[in-house]
């Protein structure tokens, strides 16, 4: 049976071409993304290894959950180490040096004002560390001048003094969240080998600058330690660790490498499974390709299939000869897709490499889990989309090779109707339940009712074609004449074909229309949000490290001519019931004269108390009870006093007075600043940016209008980054709709013939191909929009307590996607157009169909 | 009207397409098959022309070449007035679909269209106005004003090959060219077929070439000619089934 498969294949390739494409486009996504992180993850892995080669043992603070920080930033989460901690490891036996090691997030700043890096923004951190003189620990070699000595000198890396132009000698300003400090250059310095740093900006200072940047403090953030030599610095590691206090642990350099690899490991596997959900809707749409080929090519070999059960051929052996070439196009296509992928993602990296954000990134080459992966996706999404039509084929009688090839199998398409709507209604069902039922891990129902739902719809989109097809034939006829009409027949004639054809592209555009609709709404909210709710003149942001909750900075920025109020907005984890929770904190006396919040009362009235949003409602606090927080210092039992009307911006709402009790760091991430009345708020903000740019270089000023922008520019690159991650679906469906149309031509070459004999110019042929295309596309894509919506719709009334009240309908985005419809019909009909165009009146007359 | 080889002046009398030297050669070198081997023809206006021959003798190709299906590798042929060799494809089209109308010996129809759709079809290609007249006159004759709403798989292989006649005859074509119109049908059906087109030719003035082997075909028609190795050797005219029998039968049929 396999022989007779592979002859199959090898006699008629074309035909399963495109489809063999189709599985090896999703299989290369699916490919390139695990390339892809795999050659960042070993990329980080080998820069950890490089910070922690020179350290044996390494002591940090901890959270009480363990928690050690973002490893790719330069923070922790733990409260600094004191100098007990440095004489306990010194102390430690087989330890010959142990040094604390501080270091802050800051900025470069030029003599001009300018930033040079850091700063408030995104992109790589700009970091301070001490110089402790010890070359392992500082993991860095002066290049030229020397190490900094007096408190105004510093040393740059030698990549940042390149890209700025900076010089021994120069004139820099080191800024922090407190303030700025005027310094030296003496030196430049080669961290690690080479100076890999990643794009991050690495500066050197004495100890006590970097206090000062960090906000103050005589604590160190991290110790390092070398052992004596022959001493097993894991056994040093467990003997230091033995003798530290809570909070505080130590581990092996070593370890620590592995540790924040795998940490970052976990973070791109997040990355993965994003990329891989959507590598997984471009073989969900291939899979309705594959299923449509091999519909197609049974009914077309509907003859030799009968012709081998006469001879003897059992059913079961016909289907196992069209599962096998099911099994050979995904073998072949997965292996194609393998290669496609690592192009791809080897593709990218260059580009990246290029472009200069790609020294992260270690050669690539193929693992293990993108060949397991492929193979295992490829073969088993192949097999599976044929294994209906393979039954198909099982069931053809051997009387259907006497019988006229012209004979069409009328199949009534009731059974498909009732399985259609059953199981459109059961993923409507599960999406409602998942929408709006509260269970635990909402998106599987969310996602398999979708999933059920385009099934069915697909399958109902049979019966829908038919009245619509025909609506349209008289519209085609009576633009395009004989074309249209005939474009219409041949979608009508084969109503599940086409449904089928259109629902590829149905998908794609379906989950574009959610995407956009969702945006589109988080957009209007915003803008409702921004533009309703703050009634602040201007924001004084910080976007790097959190401003610091110093009445000081307040005190700066109320000195500024025509500031009327300056009013914080902070946050802060504490625990309620040994429970982590988000705790808003802000200047309540003051913080209605910058944001309208709807809270029952207002804050003014909160009365020392705490104030509570429906998911801390939800955990069961109410108006009356009190509520005991937990800080890292301290713990403050609070009456709840009031309520927040939305989740999602904290779970507790306090002012200052109360959280500084709880002795945790508050992080302030706006100052919002209220003008006087009759103010130029544009004068106020240049006065603003003066005192910011000189003397608290991590903030910025912005206007409601420029986070709305913001706000606007972060939604749309969502929304653009996840339309190219779907590109490749659409492409697949593209393929589809090329494929059923090429199919359906050869299946066709005889009345193809006959129109021309009967003087139908190539031209027109061709437009009739077009039409048939564009129309298929067009039904797909409003099929999707349609559904895409009505998702959009369904997800964001299920979001209504984030404060998603109004949904926005993205009209413009779907009138785009229509359009963009007609194109890919147009497009996708070139191929089998120019081939119908192209048949030879005598030969296609002749042809024996 | 000639059968001899020799270069025949066009005469300017009524013809509705001709050929002068036409020559069709398959294939390269020693692999070459001479389908036409010099073919001077004349189909003249108002007559039921049949064109007969054993198989491979060349009569599909000269039936293809005179309708502009296939090009001549050497030699001149018409549609009327026109010269087709030498013109584009688009334009031959133009004329095929203007001036000739086709029946052939299956798959006529197109498969989506009812019979009236597929009568109107040539009409509608090329924009143009029906007669109702004409259309209904020529339905009446062929017996299809109840059939008119069906599709091809509901009629018989006799009502299709009616519905195809009736296509080539709604177009007013200066002339029908048929390719064994009744090979895929029974006797009585095939005999009422030509019988039609025999009627088409004698009440409308209908031209007819028709391509077939089988001689009582053949005696329904004004004239046959009779073609073997790409060569036209003999004609007969008010042929009978018996007499065209025989003359196969010299030629070795």
């Amino acid at each position: 049976m396999f022989r007779l498969a592979a002859r199959s294949v090898q006699h008629n390739p074309k035909r399963l071409l495109l489809t063999a494409f189709a599985v090896a486009l999703g299989v290369g996504l699916i490919a390139a993304t695990h390339i892809f992180t795999d050659s960042l993850d070993r990329g980080f892995t080998r820069l950890f290894g490089e910070i922690y080669d020179g350290v044996d043992v390494i002591v940090e603070p901890v959270t009480s959950d363990g928690d050690v920080g973002d490893p790719t930033s330069g923070d922790s989460v733990g409260k600094d180490l004191d100098d007990a901690v440095v004489q306990t490891a010194r102390s430690t036996a087989g330890v010959e040096l142990a040094m604390g090691s501080t270091e802050a997030v800051g900025a470069l700043i030029g003599t001009d004002g300018e930033t040079l890096a850091g700063g408030s923004g995104f992109g790589p951190p700009t970091l301070f560390f001490n110089w402790t003189g010890v070359e392992d620990f500082d993991s860095a070699t002066i290049v030229d001048g020397r190490a900094p000595e007096g408190d105004d000198e510093i040393v740059v890396d030698v990549g940042t003094a390149e890209a700025h132009g900076l010089t021994v000698g120069d004139q820099v300003v080191a800024g922090g969240a407190d303030g700025t400090y005027p310094s030296t250059v003496v030196g430049t310095a080669s961290w690690g080998d080479g100076n890999n740093t990643q794009g991050a900006t690495l500066v050197w200072a004495s100890l006590d600058r970097v206090r000062e940047l960090r906000g103050g403090g005589d604590g160190w953030s991290v110790v390092h330690v070398r052992v004596d030599d022959g001493a097993d610095a894991e056994a040093v590691a467990v003997a230091i660790d033995d003798r530290l206090p809570d909070g505080v642990r130590a581990l092996t350099g070593a370890a620590k490498a592995e540790e924040q690899a795998a940490s970052l490991g976990e973070a791109l596997k997040a990355v993965d499974v994003f990329t891989l959900a959507f590598a997984f809707v471009a073989l969900f749409v291939g899979a309705y390709i594959i299923a449509n080929t091999f519909r197609i090519i049974v009914t077309q070999r509907t003859r030799e299939f009968g012709l081998m059960r006469a001879v003897g051929v059992k059913g079961q052996q016909v289907r196992t000869m069209v599962l096998a070439e099911a099994l050979l196009i995904g073998l072949v296509a997965s292996v194609l897709g393998i290669l496609l992928g690592y192009a791809l993602a080897g593709g990218i990296i260059g580009l990246l490499k290029a472009l200069g954000p790609g020294e992260s990134f270690a050669v690539p080459i193929i693992p293990l889990d993108a060949v397991a992966w492929g193979f295992a996706v490829g073969i088993v999404v192949t097999v599976a989309s044929a294994l209906l039509p393979a039954i198909h084929a099982s069931r053809i009688s051997p009387m259907e090779a006497m019988r006229d090839a012209a004979t069409q199998n009328r199949r009534g398409l009731r059974m498909r109707n009732i399985v259609g709507g059953a199981l459109a209604l059961a993923g409507a069902g599960l999406t409602t339940v998942g929408l709006y039922a509260g269970l635990e891990r909402p998106y599987v129902y969310v996602g398999a009712g979708a999933v059920l739902l385009v099934l069915g719809v697909t399958l109902l989109a049979a019966q829908l074609l038919v009245p619509l097809a025909y609506g349209m034939r008289d519209l085609l006829a009576r633009v395009w004449r004989v074309d249209g009409r005939l474009a219409a027949n041949n979608i009508h004639r084969e109503p599940r074909r086409s449904a089928n054809t259109a629902a590829a592209l149905m998908i794609g555009v379906m989950l574009l229309a959610l995407t956009a609709t969702v945006t589109q709404t988080v957009k209007s909210v915003a803008a409702d949000a921004i533009g309703g709710q703050f009634t602040a003149d201007l924001m004084v942001v910080s976007t790097t490290v959190p401003g610091s909750a110093d009445d000081a900075v307040v005190a700066d920025l109320a000195s500024v001519p025509d500031v009327r109020t300056v009013t914080r907005s902070a946050s802060l984890d504490a625990r309620v019931d040994g429970v982590l929770v988000p705790v808003t904190v802000l200047d309540t006396a003051t913080a209605e004269e910058a944001i309208a919040y709807e809270t029952e009362p207002a804050f003014a009235e909160i009365d020392g108390g705490v104030f509570v949003s429906p998911s801390a409602i939800e955990a069961g606090a109410e108006v009356g009870d009190t509520v005991t927080l937990v800080g890292e210092d301290g713990e403050v039992t609070l009456e709840v006093t009031g309520e927040y009307p939305t989740s999602g911006d904290g779970d507790y709402f306090v002012d200052f007075a109360q959280a500084e009790r709880l002795g945790t760091t508050i992080d302030v991430w706006q100052y919002s600043i209220v003008a006087a009345p009759g103010a130029d708020v544009d004068h106020v903000r240049a006065d603003l940016e003066d005192l910011v740019a000189t003397d608290y270089p991590l903030l910025t000023v912005q206007s409601p209008d420029d986070m709305l922008a913001l706000a606007n520019q972060l939604i749309d690159l969502m929304l653009a980054v996840i339309t190219a991650l779907l590109s490749g679906a659409l492409v697949i469906a593209m393929l589809g709709v090329a494929n059923t149309l090429l199919l359906s031509v050869t299946e066709r070459t005889r009345e193809i013939g006959l129109l021309r004999a009967v003087g139908a110019r190539r031209r027109s042929v061709r437009r009739m191909i077009r039409i048939e295309s564009v129309v298929m596309s067009v039904f797909g894509a409003v099929l999707g929009i349609v559904l895409g919506v009505a998702l959009g719709v369904a997800l964001i009334r299920a979001l209504e307590e984030f404060g998603f009240e109004t949904v926005t309908i993205p009209w413009v985005l779907l009138g785009v996607y229509t359009v963009l419809a007609i194109l890919a019909g147009i497009v996708a009909a070139w191929w089998p157009a120019r081939k119908a165009a192209k048949l030879d009146v005598l030969e296609a007359i002749a042809f024996d169909g | 009207m000639t059968t001899t080889l020799t270069e025949t002046p066009r005469t300017s009398v009524a013809v509705a397409a001709s050929m002068r030297g036409g020559a069709k050669t398959y294939g390269d070198g020693d692999a070459a098959v001479r389908a036409l081997d010099g073919v001077d023809v004349d189909i003249a206006i108002a007559e039921f022309t049949a064109i007969m021959g054993p198989s491979g003798s060349g009569k599909s190709t000269l039936l293809h070449t005179l309708a502009g299906l296939d090009r001549l590798t050497a030699g001149d042929s018409w549609i009327g007035e026109t010269r087709i060799t030498g013109l584009s494809e688009d334009k031959i089209t133009q004329v095929r679909r203007d001036k000739i109308g086709f029946v052939f010996q299956a798959f006529n129809l197109i498969p989506s269209l009812t019979a009236r759709e597929n009568i109107t079809l040539p009409l509608d290609i090329a924009g143009r106005d029906i007669d109702p007249d004409w259309f209904g006159e020529v339905i009446a004759i062929l017996g299809l004003a109840d059939r008119l709403s069906h599709l091809p798989a509901e009629l018989s292989g006799g009502q299709q090959q009616r519905v195809a006649v009736a296509r080539a005859l709604v177009a007013r074509p200066e002339l029908i060219f048929a390719d064994e119109p009744s090979g895929n049908l029974d006797s009585r059906s095939g005999g009422e077929l030509l019988g039609f087109m025999r009627r088409a030719v004698e009440e409308f003035g209908q031209t007819i070439a028709m391509v077939t082997h089988d001689p009582t075909a053949a005696s329904y028609a004004d004239r046959v000619l009779f073609l073997a190795d790409g060569r036209i050797v003999d004609e007969m005219r008010e042929p009978t089934a018996e007499r065209v029998l025989d003359r196969m039968k010299q030629m070795g049929h």
